[in-house]
């Protein structure tokens, strides 16, 4: 990596040097009209970059790197470089920005370790889904999306190959006269221009032709598809590269798309742009500048802490102190007073360009930019300083929303468990306090017991058992219908108390819980198959457990289906000493008759709750159908999150 | 009366379907948009009691874009400052063609006094067709200023007629496009796009701009939209503005178009409340009553008393003979020494009507769900609500409703008892008989000579065995006659317990239903009123 550094930073002074004495003399002049920026443009470079060589030197005396020496070596003759190009604007000067721009390089281990946490965050980053369109879903996909991006055009390259030319991305309002700004610097028609709006929707960048191989293949902007020429059928991750000799070399210019057109394509593929920059050059007009989405944009800048540079285009030359003067003033009530600044006065636009004279200054920035790589590689580092540490914020955001997404499928599955929880124990209590026996089976009873059926079933012994099955499978099949009945208004009752408890949460809620109010086709028959087979079970209890008390079966036998009829009215009859309990206790013993009892009814339980898991999964089905990635995302994002700081 | 096409209702039916649509919707339409038509309503009702005389024209669009110096142009005054600072305008002009009966609408549309200013048109000589103009100068709508003052958008929403100032560098912003136009498509009529500032293009550039403004706006659903080219600076289009201005307000209908275009776009927004019948038909009755029927267990209470009734019977019109061969038969109870469950078990047949309330529920349900089938998720809730609000009492109000018709099944008919009688009687014949021919044959003296005569004797035999004949016939005819007789009470029986059933139901279930049906049917009759 060094060696290709220098290669570039040779190539750069060779071509550059016959130019660059008089653009830098003409820049610094240029810089100094504004008194209030020159200090900072003035000493940062002279003080930062000391305090980086000696935290990298440092790195590398920790890890035991022979290279150590060689660091102290080159960071002394670095800091005599820096302080003879801040005294003294002289050929001198240049020669050392090579050598300097090499150094700011992390060492490799330490741009390995970046990588690594990188490489980890973008994986937990990519692992994220919000499946749920709860509020701000939207924006938390958006985020995502642009997160993914960021790293993948910008970060992990730009942390790989930090020597790479600066990428100026040249942002702003439709009609803001982006396009003819970068054709006028490239003092060639690279990007389309006109009075429709919006007028660009493919980024174009475009640098000297000895950057080109950076961007024509390299990582950088990695996502998107390099064409020739802006054409119509482009998709949305096209980028048009152009070379021009004009621009100085180590600075590319990204013209994009509006922020703020009905072409809402345009806004995502303006912020992707700006995401991917080193530094922002932010173009609005004397009519915009108070616009609400310019201000979003400058707010950003901030928040980023990326490098920006403010053009106030299309201003009348009549108005120009007056709209300067307030503008200035709204930026700095916005904390940005310090920017770069440059005005552009609105004059005749020939061939889609600008008069020349309208550039000097820009132009200037530039030439600065590109001959002091010492400055550009600290706006280089600034930005993408200031974008990791906007992952400080932004990932543990997008971690709290998945935690919100899971918290929400946790609250929505609580809301079925408990809606089937109640209808289980609504089970139970109408098996418990008699309301079973009630309507068609009490009849059945009536008849069985008053028909004098119910004495029938218990013969003295020897005696063959009389059959009677027409008025006991009438009574079987009512209980059967009667606990039937009991089971589907519960998973009915269930089934609507989910959808409305997920109404209640919220919108989202009542879209997902869109026909599940009622309960699932299959249910009855399920419950016919579930009763029928309790039924079984219980006369097979009957049959195995239930043997007679030994006197009592010395003397009569008993029919174990209608007895077993007779159980079920005991067990649901509510009171314990009713007619059927007295039976059954007097032919099997209390003992027998408590063992078979819990017995039945925990079978009956399981039976039931086993339905009612069945038509809960459907709602588990839906909420695992919109995809929801579990908790450990969440920590995942927390843990890369902590890895990169850590790696920094 | 022929009309050709069937014009569309006028306001004031459609504004009282709308405020029937209000009274309806709460708990079955979104909460959002019963609020907007709730808000339409109002100001509607509001706009139309005030001066119809006047149509209010407010000038609306971007920061920069020109609409204090177009307000300027069109009054012919510098009344609203003009300037280079973003933004310029931050409090609403008025400019009155006309004043008298304009205080009350300008005092509604909350312009403040010092920003009001009146053109007497008596003055103005060939502005007398502006009579009537209410022009408003408004804020802009998109820098940051107007993040938080909804001053614009507020004025945007009732004005009679929105003139859109669009200028070469903004006519395609989405703050313009997105929040307004696309939203307000449709309300052709009553908007105007003038495009500003073209004294800045060449004429070339300038066709083109106006070809690519028409086509953005059709996109977005601006069917026939009416741009007019203006600058401040050379004048140009001003007059056309004017008159395009000048015939709104001649007409005295944009008021009036504005609100119908809003009613459009509310009823857009409506959706129908699906289909559902507007009563309760007499199938879906019938299977409700047969569904609570099954509940109540009617065809099992009918199986119960016939054959209770068979069995009862037996021990008063049987043959006693029988009876008391198979008394004589060892009794299991005995065995389980149970002996007094006997009487219980008899006292279990006790004839009781009771509904099980999980059918009940069961039943209810399925009528709400076939009625609700095809209605929209909101009605169809309303309407299980409706059918299940009384339906808790239901089972206990089926049990009380019956308990007066319920089978007395401990009941004992007067003829039973006389059967019995009779029956004893016969027995005692028979035991005479038998008396009889033992005395006879064994020759005791009792005094009475026909009893000694052993030649009766073959008739007593035959006598005895008639009585015998006599009894098992009465038994059989008997219990035949309790059978028929139980049948016959059966079927009384269950039609008065199916009409009870169906009485409760129809005021327990059908009549809470019928009457979130006619909310429904009415509510569906308002939205067509309203289309």
């Amino acid at each position: 990596m060094n060696t290709a550094a220098d290669r570039t930073g040779d190539a750069a002074m060779e071509n550059e040097h016959p130019e660059s004495l008089g653009e830098q003399t003409l820049s610094m002049s240029a810089i100094k009209e504004p008194p209030a920026e020159e200090d900072v443009v003035e000493e940062e470079p002279a003080e930062e970059p000391v305090a980086d060589d000696s935290d990298s030197s440092e790195d590398a005396g920790e890890s035991g790197d022979a290279a150590a020496d060689e660091a102290e070596e080159v960071e002394a003759e670095v800091d005599e470089a820096e302080i003879d190009e801040a005294e003294i604007d002289e050929a001198e000067g240049t020669p050392a920005v090579p050598e300097g721009e090499a150094e700011q390089e992390l060492p490799d281990e330490a741009v390995e370790q970046l990588t690594g946490a990188l490489a980890q965050l973008r994986q937990s980053v990519l692992d994220l889904k919000f499946g749920l369109d709860l509020p701000g879903a939207e924006e938390a996909r958006q985020a995502r999306a642009e997160l993914l991006a960021q790293l993948e055009d910008y970060v992990i390259p730009r942390v790989r190959v930090s020597s790479a030319p600066a990428l100026i991305v040249v942002a702003g309002s439709t009609g803001a006269g982006k396009s003819t700004l970068v054709n006028t610097l490239a003092e060639k028609n690279v990007s389309r221009t006109g009075v429709r709006r919006p007028t660009t929707g493919t980024p174009v960048l475009t640098c000297h032709p000895g950057d080109l191989p950076w961007f024509a293949d390299g990582d950088l902007l990695g996502g998107l598809k390099r064409i020739e020429q802006v054409s119509r059928d482009a998709g949305p991750d096209s980028l048009v590269v152009a070379a021009t000799e004009k621009l100085p070399q180590g600075v590319a210019l990204l013209d994009t798309p509006d922020i703020d057109s009905v072409v809402e394509e345009h806004h995502e593929i303006a912020h992707r742009m700006l995401d991917a920059a080193d530094i922002w050059i932010f173009v609005t007009t004397a009519t915009r500048y108070a616009d609400a989405p310019a201000w979003q944009l400058l707010r950003l800048a901030r928040e980023r802490g990326v490098r920006l540079a403010i053009v106030l285009s299309r201003v009348q030359p009549r108005s120009r102190e007056t709209v300067m003067k307030h503008f200035v003033r709204m930026l700095t009530e916005y904390g940005l007073g310090d920017v770069d600044r440059f005005v552009v006065e609105e004059s005749k636009v020939t061939d889609g360009r600008l008069p020349d004279s309208e550039m000097t200054d820009l132009r200037m920035w530039l030439a600065e930019l590109s001959v002091d790589g010492e400055r550009r590689s600290q706006a280089v580092r600034q930005t993408l300083n200031g974008v990791l540490d906007s992952f400080r914020t932004r990932v543990p955001a997008l971690a709290r929303h998945l935690e919100g997404h899971v918290a929400f499928r946790g609250e929505l599955r609580t809301d079925v468990e408990a809606a089937y929880l109640g209808g289980l124990s609504r089970i139970e209590a109408a098996a418990r306090d008699g309301s079973l026996l009630r309507g068609e089976v009490l009849a059945r009873w009536q008849d069985f017991a008053g028909s004098g059926d119910l004495l029938r079933t218990i013969q003295l012994r020897g005696r063959a058992p009389r059959q009677m099955p027409e008025r006991l499978m009438a009574f079987k099949a009512a209980l059967r219908t009667g606990l039937e009945s009991l089971i589907v208004s519960s998973a009915t009752r269930a089934a609507e108390e989910v959808a409305a408890r997920w109404r209640r949460r919220s919108e989202l809620g009542a879209t997902l819980g869109e026909g599940l109010d009622r309960p699932s086709e299959e249910l009855v028959r399920r419950a016919n198959r579930a009763v029928s087979a309790w039924q079984e079970h219980v006369m097979e209890l009957i049959r195995t457990e239930g043997v007679a008390k030994r006197s009592v079966s010395k003397v009569v036998s008993f029919d174990p289906d209608a007895l077993s009829l007779i159980f079920m009215v005991g067990l649901f009859g509510g009171s314990s000493d009713g007619v059927p309990q007295k039976l059954v206790n007097a032919l099997l013993g209390a003992e027998s008759l408590r063992a078979i009892s819990v017995k039945s009814l925990s079978d009956l339980r399981a039976r039931v709750s086993m339905l009612f898991d069945e038509e809960a999964m459907r709602y588990v089905r839906t909420l695992d159908a919109a995809g929801i990635p579990d908790e450990s995302a969440a920590t995942r994002l927390y843990q890369a999150t902590y890895n990169l700081e850590v790696a920094r | 009366m022929t009309t050709l096409a069937p014009a569309r209702a006028p306001l004031a039916q459609r504004l009282s379907a709308l405020s029937k649509l209000v009274e309806l919707g709460p708990g079955r339409l979104d909460k959002p948009l019963l609020s907007e038509a709730g808000t339409l309503l109002l100001r509607a009702g509001d706009r139309l009691k005030l001066s119809s005389e006047h149509t209010v024209v407010a000038l609306a669009g971007g920061t920069g874009s020109g609409k204090s110096s177009l307000f300027n142009s069109v009054s012919g005054l510098e009344l609203s400052p003009t300037g280079v600072r973003r933004p310029t305008t931050a409090r609403t002009h008025a400019c009155v063609w006309g004043l008298e009966g304009a205080a009350p609408l300008l005092d509604w549309l909350q312009i403040q006094w010092r920003h009001r200013f009146a053109r007497a048109s008596a003055l103005d000589k060939g502005e007398s067709q502006l009579h009537g103009l209410i022009l408003l100068d408004l804020p802009d709508h998109d820098s940051i200023r107007a993040l938080t003052d909804p001053e614009a958008d507020r004025l945007i929403g009732v004005a009679d007629v929105v003139v859109w100032v669009l200028d070469p560098q903004k006519y395609a912003d989405a703050a313009t496009h997105r929040r307004y136009i696309a939203e307000h498509a449709g309300a052709d009529a009553v908007t105007v796009f003038a495009l500003n500032q073209v004294d800045r293009l060449a004429p070339e550039e300038l066709a083109e701009l106006v070809i690519d403004l028409n086509d953005l706006l059709r996109r977005e659903g601006v069917a026939h939209p009416t741009v007019v080219t203006t600058s401040t600076v050379t004048g140009r289009g001003i007059d056309s503005l004017k008159s395009v201005l000048a015939e709104a307000v001649s007409k005295r209908r944009a008021a009036v178009q504005r609100l119908e275009a809003d009613l459009d776009r509310l009823v857009r927004k409506l959706d129908a409340p699906g289909d559902a019948p507007a009563a309760v038909d007499a199938a879906r009755r019938v299977g409700l009553t047969d569904a609570l029927c099954d509940a109540v267990g009617v065809p099992a209470v009918g199986d119960a008393m016939e054959n209770i009734y068979a069995e009862r019977s037996r021990s008063y019109v049987g043959w006693p003979v029988a009876r008391l061969v198979s008394a004589l038969r060892p009794d299991p109870l005995k065995a389980l020494r149970l002996t007094d469950l006997r009487e219980e078990i008899d006292g279990l047949a006790d004839g009781v009507v009771t509904a099980q309330p999980a059918e009940v529920e069961n039943a209810v349900q399925a009528l709400a769900d076939g009625l609700s089938a095809d209605m929209r998720p909101a009605w169809r809730a309303a309407v299980q609500h409706a059918a299940r609000t009384r339906s808790g009492q239901l089972p206990q109000a089926l049990s009380d409703e019956l308990e007066e018709v319920a089978p007395q099944l401990a009941r004992v008919p007067g003829w039973w008892r006389a059967v019995q009688v009779w029956q004893y009687l016969l027995v005692a014949a028979f035991l005479l008989g038998a008396a009889w021919m033992v005395i006879a044959l064994a020759g005791i003296p009792v005094g009475i000579a026909a009893l000694g005569d052993t030649g009766s004797l073959p008739w007593v035999g035959i006598g005895m065995a008639v009585v015998l004949a006599i009894g098992a016939l009465t038994s059989i005819a008997c219990r035949n006659f309790v059978v028929l007789g139980a049948s016959r009470e059966r079927e009384r029986l269950e039609l008065e317990m199916r009409r009870r059933v169906a009485t409760v139901a129809e005021g327990l279930v059908v009549e809470p239903v019928e009457r979130e049906l006619a909310r429904h049917h009415e509510y569906n009759a308002a939205l067509r009123a309203l289309k």
